[in-house]
């Protein structure tokens, strides 16, 4: 399974990489990471003219605290996510997302930009972008541009980047004091993509929830905020009642696939389970948050 | 004081822990498997496969492709017409042989099979040019149901049989219609094992060199069986015996996967030969997942029947077998459908028996030899009966196996389908595995557990197997080969180093460091002077094929001693001149032979100089090469037994299954290295486990295989295997010299029985029988939901 | 198009240069170009872990890299822990506690300790299992392996 041929350029900076996506058209790809595009490349599943490395764009790699929000780099790798202060802070559902994100050596070289770029629909960070209404950041080489999450994963594998597109940053805006959050998963082996997870956040206010999200990821093309169940959420304490609502309006919300590993039947049904703990999880953390 | 016969026969070496003399080179990165070897002027090949399951060749277009860069050949059947057929030939009434051609000829019958090599300086070019051939197909009618493909109306694989059913077998005893009618307790179920592929992490990989001027080819093959291979190789290319030399180098595991032969490595050998340069070819793991042997492909409906008491009256069952395309060379399709209904009374007394299996042809990758070969399957559905008679009954698992067993007392013990069980502890295991587990522990917690509301099951799986099988039982039913010998070539060189030769080969099993461990023990020598020579067919004769069906230990073990003793009396023959004592006096240990109760002493390095250089210190009788070739036949082999027992909790929302305990308690008889004992266990537990939870290999409607890749095939992880807990019940076999039984294999015949039962007792308040392995989470959900359903229209 | 490129990549500490195709994997120069046929190729597409060497320090399979990626970084494969007769303490607890049968899964094995053993505290055998989830093994069970690696945790 060795790849077919193809041109190389190694970009020392976005400018030159662009520039380098713009010259070949639509025949280009980046290569970051490369934990899912080489893959593909050795199973010939898609042919380049030529790859656009751009590991070597230092400027690219970083975590920074700003007032209103974090900013992520898109080269940075999911290791450094995983292991980041700061994200542990401020977003330790991401921190613990991580955790399930593959195993070590695919951690050591895979970029939050590439797993957003790439936008696999069992992927943990697409989900995670769409929690926490991350702002992306893209360049080209006719200028840079914003988009929000919610509006950047269109299909399977698909998302509103151009073939001379780079995502460059990402932007996650603080989470409110007394936040809780609950993550759950279930694939069919430690690491391996989801056969369905979900991540929750509410944050509460005189033991009412004041404001609710809920994301789901490997129940449907892309991922998804349940926003009908995220809707029934505030102005009430978390109860078993309360959770069944959530958990019906979450499950009628996805159009899960079938493939090799599990029906849509089945993913629907976990769908429903999984709300419910992470509900469940992000409640019982949210009462113990400092304020 | 002791004498030195008692000094001898106490093992010191046979039965110790000893670090393998095969880690150092594997842990630093010197290891030499085939596709390390590199040649100069080697040449690489990669094939073009079929992506029809059925269909007739109308045409190969391969101009594009001979004209690619770096292409030095492209060949297709019509280019090696001269190499012959190999043909797993029986004696076996009821079937049909099925020739196999290094590439296709004339139709394609499964996604996957070779039909057009090329060979390129590189393997990216030679996988370059693939993409430019063209093939003509004419699609035929698909046949990928093997319950279809058994009807007499079937589209025919091979029109030559005029049937799909390549092999039929029956066992009869007794008459088991007459006592199940009777029966006052009967309990039948559809049992469906879904196919697997072994997944060896090293694919398969061969080179072939051929040396014109010297007429002489030899094949370096990540192979099991060089001594099979060697053979065929030769038949195919019309080649003599000693023209061909067959190395299995480091192999990185086989478990059957590469116990056979293979189109590829006939493919090379005549290219190298037609090309004048090496050719290799290393499977990349797409090719591995499509066109490797598989195995466990088994639909079995079986009905058990019980007297009141809860004792078996009789057995009754009907299989097919899904063997795939081709009758595999050299074991044919008889191999893995026969051993489900010969074995599948198990260790159990079994008065009326009546046991059917057709082996049918579907459109897949040939069924060939996988770890376990048939025991897993027909253990799965004798165990899974045992557990579904003892529900019936109101009995508890363990005691339905103990009021069934063959007791000690009854053996030597004639089964059902003729196989004997020797000296074996079956309920010597299952009281172990159940002491092991903490049993009644375990029920009671369960039965706590249930109370809170928790899904918490145990199963258990009681077997029993024949190892180390000897010229009276062919592994290959009715075939002409000899798989019932190896032989030991064992010889002092004139430094006093020792080399032992076997035709095994080891791929895991830590044979270098276990033969070696034998031949020390009976020679009288330290591991460190001894080299094994294993894996390669020149060195040595005729009489050797390979490692496979858990007889290495056994054959090579036995004729290791034989060969060892012999030559230690000439040792000791030349010493008692040298020392001036009487043979009968001497001790060989360690290097040095010694004249007990004396400090008189002299090596192995003198002797040798004694016998070969400085021959006067020596009449000539004394003087015999220091050399012995035994050969060991255990003539019917023996029986290793185990029970497993596993307990595992289902999450009752997610449905996913973990394993909180698993235990193996087994009769594998002497030891030779515990160390190496516990891994083969585990390892077999681990795909047994594997077999159980999470692999299948899955072909749609058209043929087209959907598990290509290892992210669909799901091979499990350190996180999917729990803990391991292993009890050796060390009773010596009385069949086998030096008490050795084969255990390579257990762990896959026990674990998917054991957790098959283990899950259904999980789910036995929901009325759930698990009957279809892998017992995956959407499978269960499958059941649950049905379940769910059926109790909500009761009332 | 495939237009070579030079490359300079040190290996286990010695630095050398090349010119290779764009699309030669990482593993095939290790393997082929220089010889160093410790690490081993498994599936070529990231799934067994077989080919993980360490890149500038972190484990990395690769199969899922190429050679001209490796350009002025620093590459380690199991040939740089040890020698026959001079084994690093991994490498050791490995032969103590028969961590390896067939031996093919085994460099990859060693790397990603190497690289946990750096990187986790690995206080139970629970984290062990986890760190070694992306190392398929098929001969061991994992279970000696598990005791390997904890024999050494700490040390």
């Amino acid at each position: 399974m060795k790849p077919p041929a193809f041109d190389y350029v190694a970009a020392t900076s976005v400018d030159m990489a662009v520039a380098a996506l713009a010259a070949a058209g639509s025949e280009a790809k980046i290569i970051a990471g490369g934990q899912s595009l080489m893959p593909m490349l050795n199973f010939r599943l898609i042919r380049p003219s030529v790859l656009v490395d751009i590991n070597g764009i230092a400027a690219l790699a970083y975590i920074e605290e700003a007032a209103s929000g974090i900013c992520v780099g898109a080269l940075t790798r999911h290791y450094q996510l995983e292991t980041s202060a700061v994200i542990g802070r401020h977003f330790p559902v991401l921190s613990c997302a991580m955790t399930h994100v593959a195993h070590l050596a695919i951690r050591n070289r895979g970029t939050i930009g590439g797993s957003l770029s790439h936008a696999d629909p069992a992927a943990e960070l697409p989900m995670l972008a769409l929690l926490l209404d991350a702002s992306l950041h893209i360049a080209s080489a006719s200028g840079t541009r914003t988009i929000a999450a919610r509006d950047f994963f269109l299909d399977a594998l698909t998302v509103d980047l151009a073939s001379a597109d780079i995502l460059t940053a990402i932007v996650l805006p603080k989470l409110p004091p007394r936040t809780g959050w609950g993550f759950e998963e279930v694939a069919r082996r430690h690491g391996d993509f989801a056969l369905a997870a979900v991540a929750a956040t509410l944050t509460v206010a005189d033991d009412a929830i004041s404001h609710a999200r809920i994301a789901l990821t490997g129940v449907g093309p892309t991922p998804l905020r349940a926003a009908e169940a995220e809707a029934l959420l505030p102005g009430h304490p978390l109860d078993a009642s309360l959770v069944g609502r959530a958990i019906e309006a979450a499950r009628t919300a996805i159009a899960p696939e079938t493939d090799l590993h599990a029906s849509s039947d089945y993913r629907r049904h976990l769908a429903g389970v999984l709300t419910g703990r992470a509900l469940a999880a992000a409640w019982r953390r949210a009462q113990t948050s400092a304020a | 004081m002791n004498d030195a016969t008692e000094i001898h026969a106490r093992p010191k070496i046979v039965g110790a822990r000893i670090k393998r003399t095969e880690d150092p080179r594997l842990l630093t990165g010197r290891g030499a498997f085939t596709d390390d070897r590199q040649p100069a002027r080697v040449v690489h090949a990669a094939f073009r496969r079929s992506d029809q399951s059925h269909a007739r060749i109308r045409a190969i277009d391969c101009a594009a492709a001979r004209a690619a860069p770096g292409v030095i050949a492209v060949l297709t059947a019509g280019d090696l017409s001269d190499v012959k057929p190999l043909i797993a030939a029986s004696r076996m009434a009821n079937y049909h042989a099925t020739p196999i051609l290094p590439l296709a000829h004339g139709k394609v019958r499964y996604v996957g099979e070779p039909v057009v090599g090329v060979i390129a300086e590189s393997r990216y070019q030679a996988e370059d040019a693939l993409e430019l051939i063209g093939i003509d197909y004419e699609p035929l009618p698909t046949v990928i149901d093997p319950e279809q493909a058994v009807r007499a109306d079937a589209p025919l694989l091979h029109e030559k049989a005029g049937t799909n059913v390549l092999v039929a077998r029956e066992f009869k005893h007794g008459d088991a219609e007459a006592a199940l009618a009777s029966a006052p307790v009967r309990v039948a179920g559809r049992f469906r094992m879904h196919r697997k592929t072994p997944v060896a992490i090293e694919a398969r990989a061969c080179l072939a060199e051929y040396d014109a001027a010297s007429e002489a080819l030899t094949l370096y093959s990540a192979t099991q069986v060089p001594g099979i291979v060697s053979d065929a190789v030769a038949a195919a290319l019309g080649l003599a015996g000693h023209q061909v030399r067959v190395v299995a180098p480091d192999v990185g595991g086989g478990f059957g996967g590469k116990g056979s032969l293979y189109p590829e490595e006939i493919f090379v050998c005549a290219a190298a030969r037609r090309l004048g340069r090496p050719v290799k070819w290393t499977a990349d793991r797409m090719e591995d997942l499509t066109a490797n042997s598989q195995g466990f492909d088994e639909i079995a409906d079986a009905e058990l029947a019980l007297d009141g008491d809860g004792r078996i009256v009789a057995l009754r069952a009907d299989v097919i077998g899904d063997v795939g395309a081709y009758s595999i060379y050299p074991w044919t399709a008889a191999l893995e459908p026969v051993q489900v209904v010969s074995f599948l009374p198990g260790p159990y007394r079994v008065a009326n028996y009546h046991g059917r299996v057709r082996g049918v042809a579907t459109s897949k990758a040939p069924l060939g030899p996988y770890r376990g070969v048939g025991r897993p399957i027909s253990t799965f559905v004798m165990e899974r009966l045992m557990d579904m008679a003892a529900a019936k009954l109101g009995l508890d698992a363990k005691e339905i196996r103990l009021r069934n067993l063959v007791a000690d007392s009854e053996l030597p013990y004639k089964v059902a389908s003729g196989i004997v069980w020797d000296k074996s502890g079956f309920h010597e295991c299952l009281h172990a595995a159940c002491a092991a587990i903490d049993y009644d522990a375990m029920r009671g917690r369960q039965k706590n557990g249930r109370a809170a509301g928790r899904w918490i099951g145990i199963g258990m799986a009681s077997y029993a197997e024949l190892t180390g099988i000897g010229s009276r039982i062919s592994v290959a039913p009715g075939m002409p080969l000899n798989t019932g010998t190896e032989t030991a070539i064992i010889s002092i060189d004139p430094t006093g180093a020792v080399t032992a030769a076997f035709g095994v080969a080891s791929h895991g099993q830590g044979l270098e460091t276990t033969l070696a461990q034998v031949v020390a023990e009976h020679l009288g020598v330290r591991i460190e002077d001894i080299r094994i020579v294993q894996g390669d067919s020149a060195a040595i004769g005729a009489g050797s094929t390979g490692t496979y069906a858990s007889r290495s230990m056994v054959l090579a073990g036995g004729a290791a001693t034989l060969a060892a003793q012999a030559v230690r009396d000439k040792v000791l023959n030349a010493a008692s001149h040298l020392l001036e004592a009487a043979a009968a006096d001497l001790v060989a240990e360690d290097g040095t032979i010694s004249v007990v109760g004396t400090d008189r002493r002299i090596t192995f390095a003198e002797v040798a100089h004694a016998v070969y250089l400085d021959t006067v210190r020596l009449p000539p009788e004394a003087r015999d090469e220091l050399a012995a070739t035994r050969t060991y036949d255990p003539v019917f082999g023996t029986t290793t037994s185990a029970t497993h027992i596993a307990a595992v909790e289902i999450d009752p929302e997610t449905y996913e299954i973990r394993i909180d305990r698993f235990v193996v308690a087994e009769d594998c008889g002497k030891l030779v290295n515990p160390l190496i004992v516990d891994g083969q266990v585990h390892g077999g537990v681990a795909q047994g486990i594997g077999a159980a939870l999470y692999e299948e290999v899955i072909y749609d409607e058209q043929g087209q295989i959907n598990t290509a890749s290892l992210v669909d095939y799901l091979v499990p992880s350190a996180c999917e295997i729990p803990p391991l807990h292993v009890v050796h019940l060390e009773s010596s076999s009385p069949t086998t010299l030096g008490g050795f039984r084969g255990m390579g294999e257990g762990g896959t015949i026990g674990a998917p029985a054991a957790l098959a039962n283990a899950i259904a007792d999980a789910l036995s308040p929901l009325g759930i029988d698990i009957n279809e392995l892998p017992a995956t989470p959407e499978r269960l959900f499958r059941l649950i939901e049905a379940a769910k359903a059926k109790a909500k229209t009761k009332t | 198009m495939n237009k070579a490129h030079d490359i300079a990549v040190t290996v286990n500490g010695a630095v050398h240069e090349a010119a290779v195709e764009p699309r030669l994997l990482l593993a095939d120069f290790l393997r082929h170009t220089l010889g160093l046929t410790g690490t081993h190729v498994g599936c070529e597409h990231g799934v067994c872990g077989a080919c993980t060497v360490l890149v500038d320090g972190d484990s990395a399979r690769s199969c899922l890299m190429l050679a001209v990626q490796a350009d002025g970084k620093r590459v380690e494969t199991v040939e740089s822990l040890g020698r026959i007769g001079q084994m690093n303490a991994l490498q050791e607890s490995f032969h103590k506690h028969h961590a390896l049968q067939c031996g093919f899964c085994t460099p990859g094995m060693l790397m990603t300790a190497t690289d946990l053993l750096k990187k986790y505290p690995l206080a139970t055998d629970d984290d062990i299992r986890q760190g070694l989830s992306g190392n398929l093994c098929r001969c061991t069970g994992y279970e000696h392996i598990v005791r390997a690696i904890r024999a050494v945790v700490g040390k």
